[in-house]
């Protein structure tokens, strides 16, 4: 174990005596630079279990696979902001690192990565065959710009939110802010297919958020520009993208690494209207749903010739005011809100029970740093309490704008609408098409977002909760939350971590942003002889695994 | 009056009604300078960038100049202020070309390379669409004319009133269970995609027969009472009286006189084929005009909302005119008035 980081023994030996289970182990110790393979390995000579062997499917060769999902115009794929557009850019675009179903992130176009004892020196290794479509190998020096590229605000990439505590400063620049690398060298060329990550601060999720969704790797000349004919490192290739319509795309030939099984992969956008794509699956037209929702599921349960998908996640529907204007400026309503809600209840009504109960401050069980708390239960009194000593004791009247394009968070919405009457918040509903609405989510003074999965807690929160940064829909700004987050960030230690992530949930419930009642299972259906797809907690697809069996 | 003067008349009046309904339609859009710039913008852009835009746009100047200077740019005579302004940087488009709508912000292309595929889409259906409507209407209707009263004219009468009652909603999901979902003879969403396998022809059946079940009893009724005033006529009894047969009577003397009202209601139904089919279009997926009408209104995409309606308001107008040119040409007293 001797070429592994110090942490490594301390890991196993948490795993032995009980105190780490098996996949808080797994995902630290390949994040500190252990191979995925080798952990695996540690991992059951430690604690002994029948891992099933995981089959590779044969697969036939060439045939097509089409999936029903939004497909909406992307052309900046550094501000891809949903795991639907990410889709589109992931046939075509790699990330360094990926993220796989069992949320362990493994070594993608990078061959491995080591990290200082100190967290704050990231060396990442290059596969040396790497190809781009053209041709052309994919260096070092393409790393450094496509980082560079998504770093810099005038990009727009929400990676910012996930590198700033580590790598960026910020300066007022008149009266905007605006964000540089901290160092001239924090991002280094080291020679052509080795890349150095120098850190002002300690972060443990660096391989993490090289798989964030707004962070592909791209190829300098198409300066940040995606569509037909885009250059990548992907499997595929986009030969037909009609917005709206469809995305198509065929296998590369000549890929580096992994050649697909299927000749042709396409998204196909049948609308909003859930019945189309029950429809379009009964007659064949697509062979499978990114993703059903509660009431297509009892349908399609009925239907032959379906196989059925599903995973815990957390993704989750949130309500949140921005906590810049009235009256969501005052902690007291914010928590008003979420003492007033009952959130068995509303899991119930939004998901059919198909998730778990949310416990509002947005670190979900299956995140590693999951720290239990006491539920946090329904208490009208002390809501209708914290109102009147907030000024409000006649209540409150407000507007909640909720996108329409997700059931579940309509019906949530819904939900939390008639329990808060009884706290005398009186919520006025304004459910916007999913299109109008998103275009506005981050900036509705009170509305309900959907986020998406992921792997990590800190990920999650350094996203939306961290002080200015642009995902940050609900203006919230907490120092404390800030500090301890940078704390969590840089604790490998897995019991350390979990009493830092304490705080931090505590934090939520009594000063946060957000009622989140709710964290929603992914579930999907595919046709039964298409072979080698996992439901992603994420929802990310890989067309370059499917294939028909 | 001269028949030239006479279909000179009713085009100039229905271009002076084109010009009247456009004025609306951009008074109703645009009334606001800063409600364009805010659609542009995003609703939550700050005032001062909004008003930033709206000089730079020239939308502070009055409503009739504003009017005139888009004008100018539908017909191609200027150049559109949102492609030189640099706001919609690359892609690259034309500023100025005749049928020049604007910019969309939804689909980021020209209006007018989103409108005219999809309306090519829906032209497709309307035709299918119309001939069903009017076989459809018009044999029901027929025969319902000629036996009045009798067990076939009630029976019918019930279905085709029955028929019309239906929301295109409920016929759309009460088709698609049987036909895709139970007998999986129909594809189910009709996205004029062939790969999959089913030809266009077989996609538009389902959309075509949802249109069809809403609209055939309205034609049919207009035919059936229009069929019951001929058959009564004492030009009809006396063929009758003759010995002439049922059938000669009904298809080569009543029919003729019976059409020249339900002409006017038939071609009327193109207006509604090309605007009024959002619903079925959603439903089915369609890529066609209804579904575009409908994002761009619920996205608040102005440029695109106003080509539509204005698309929309040409074509009942020319049906308008065509019925009326054809209401000349079949109506014996207008042709002997003239």
């Amino acid at each position: 174990m001797s070429d592994h980081h110090p942490y490594v023994s301390k890991a196993a030996s948490l795993l032995s005596e009980g105190r780490a289970t098996r996949r808080e182990f797994l995902r630290t110790v390949t994040l500190l630079g252990t191979a995925a393979a080798t952990a695996y390995a540690m991992a059951d000579k430690i604690i002994p279990q029948a891992r099933a062997q995981e089959a590779q499917p044969t697969f036939k060769p060439g045939g097509e696979v089409k999936l029903g999902m939004r497909v909406d115009d992307v052309t900046k794929p550094f501000q891809v902001d949903s795991a639907q557009k990410s889709n589109i850019i992931r046939q075509t675009l790699d990330n360094l690192t990926r993220t796989g179903a069992d949320n362990i992130t493994r070594p993608n176009l990078v061959s491995k990565w080591d990290v200082s004892e100190d967290l704050k020196t990231w060396t990442l290794k290059l596969r040396n065959d790497v190809t781009f479509r053209s041709g052309r190998r994919f260096t070092a020096d393409d790393v450094v710009w496509n980082l560079k590229f998504a770093l810099d605000d005038a990009n727009g990439s929400s990676s910012i939110g996930l590198f700033k505590s580590y790598m960026l400063n910020e300066e007022k620049a008149g009266d905007k802010k605006k964000v540089t690398l901290w160092d001239a060298n924090a991002i280094e060329k080291v020679d052509d297919f080795t890349v150095r990550l120098n850190l002002k601060a300690p972060q443990l999720a660096v391989p993490e958020h090289l798989f964030h969704t707004a962070l592909p790797m791209m190829d300098p000349e198409s300066n940040g520009n995606f569509g037909v004919g885009a250059n990548g490192t992907g499997a595929f290739e986009v030969v037909e993208f009609q917005p709206r319509n469809r995305i198509v795309y065929k296998a590369r030939t000549n890929h580096w690494d992994r050649k697909p099984a299927l000749e042709t992969f396409a998204f196909y956008d049948l609308g909003d209207n859930a019945s189309t794509a029950i429809a379009a699956l009964a007659s064949k037209q697509i062979d499978g749903l990114y993703e059903a929702d509660a009431s297509q599921v009892d349908v399609l349960s009925k239907f032959p010739g379906l196989k059925y998908y599903e995973i815990a996640t957390s993704t989750t529907g949130v309500i949140r005011g921005k906590c810049n204007i009235k009256p969501f400026d005052d902690p007291r309503v914010r928590k008003a809100l979420r003492l007033a809600t009952d959130a068995d209840a509303i899991l119930q009504l939004s998901l059919r029970g198909r998730g778990k109960v949310g416990e509002h401050h947005h670190v979900a069980p299956v995140n590693p740093e999951y720290a239990p708390l006491p539920p946090m239960k329904r208490d009208l009194a002390e809501a209708k309490r914290l109102l009147a000593a907030a000024g409000y004791s006649s209540g409150l009247d407000l507007e909640l704008s909720v996108p329409a394009d997700y059931e579940y968070l309509v019906n949530m919405a819904q939900g939390v609408t008639s329990q808060w009457a009884e706290a005398n918040i009186r919520v006025k509903l304004k459910v916007l098409p999913g299109a109008q609405y998103w275009e506005v989510w981050d900036k509705v003074p009170f509305g309900v977002t959907r986020w998406s999965h992921r792997p990590l807690a800190i990920m999650q929160l350094a996203l939306a909760y961290r002080t200015g940064t642009p995902w940050n829909e609900s203006s919230y700004s907490n120092p404390e939350l800030d500090e301890l987050l940078s704390k969590a960030e840089a604790t490998v230690d897995i019991e350390q971590r979990r009493l830092i992530m304490k705080d931090i949930e505590l934090l939520m419930q009594d000063d946060g942003p957000i009622v989140q009642p709710i964290w929603k299972s992914n579930y999907t259906y595919l046709r039964s002889d298409i072979g080698g797809f996992q439901m992603h907690p994420s929802g990310y697809i890989f067309g370059e695994e499917l294939g028909l069996v | 009056m001269n028949p030239t003067v006479r279909l000179a008349t009713r085009v100039g009046s229905a271009l002076a009604t084109m010009l009247v309904a456009s004025f609306l339609v951009f008074v109703l859009l645009e009334y606001s300078s800063t409600n364009v710039s805010a659609k542009i913008l995003g609703p939550y852009s700050s005032e001062s960038s909004r008003q930033m835009l709206s000089e730079k746009l020239g939308l502070n100047d009055p409503l009739l100049v504003r009017y005139l200077r888009w004008i100018g740019v539908v017909v191609g005579l200027r150049e559109d202020p949102v492609v030189t302004s640099g706001l919609i940087g690359s892609p690259v488009v034309d500023a100025r070309y005749f049928g020049n709508f604007g910019y969309s912000q939804l689909y980021k292309k020209p209006v007018v390379e989103v409108v005219l595929p999809a309306l090519e889409n829906t032209a497709l259906l309307a035709t299918v669409a119309f001939f069903g409507i009017a076989l459809l209407g018009m044999l029901i209707g027929i025969v319902c004319g000629a036996y009045e009263g009798s067990a076939i004219d009630r029976s019918l009468s019930l279905v085709a009133s029955v028929a019309a009652s239906v929301p295109e909603y409920a016929s759309a999901v009460i088709l698609m269970f049987v036909f895709v979902v139970t007998y999986q003879v129909l594809p189910g969403a009709s996205n004029l995609d062939t790969t999959s396998g089913w030809s266009v022809s077989s996609q538009l059946i389902l959309p075509a027969a949802v249109l069809i079940i809403y609209d055939f009893g309205y034609v049919a009724r207009t035919v059936r009472t229009s069929m019951t005033n001929v058959m009564r006529s004492p030009y009809i009894k006396a063929a009758i009286l003759k010995g002439l047969s049922f059938r000669r009577v009904v298809f080569v003397h009543a029919l003729k006189n019976a059409m020249v009202t339900p002409f006017t209601v038939i071609l009327l139904q193109i207006g509604w084929l090309v605007s009024g089919v959002v619903v079925t279009e959603v439903v089915f997926g369609y890529p066609g005009f209804g579904r575009v009408l409908l994002e761009a209104s619920l996205s608040g995409d102005i440029a695109l909302v106003e080509a539509c309606t204005l698309i929309s308001l040409v074509v009942v107008i020319l049906t308008q005119v065509a019925s009326d040119v054809g209401y000349m040409v079949l109506n014996p007293e207008m042709r002997a008035r003239a």
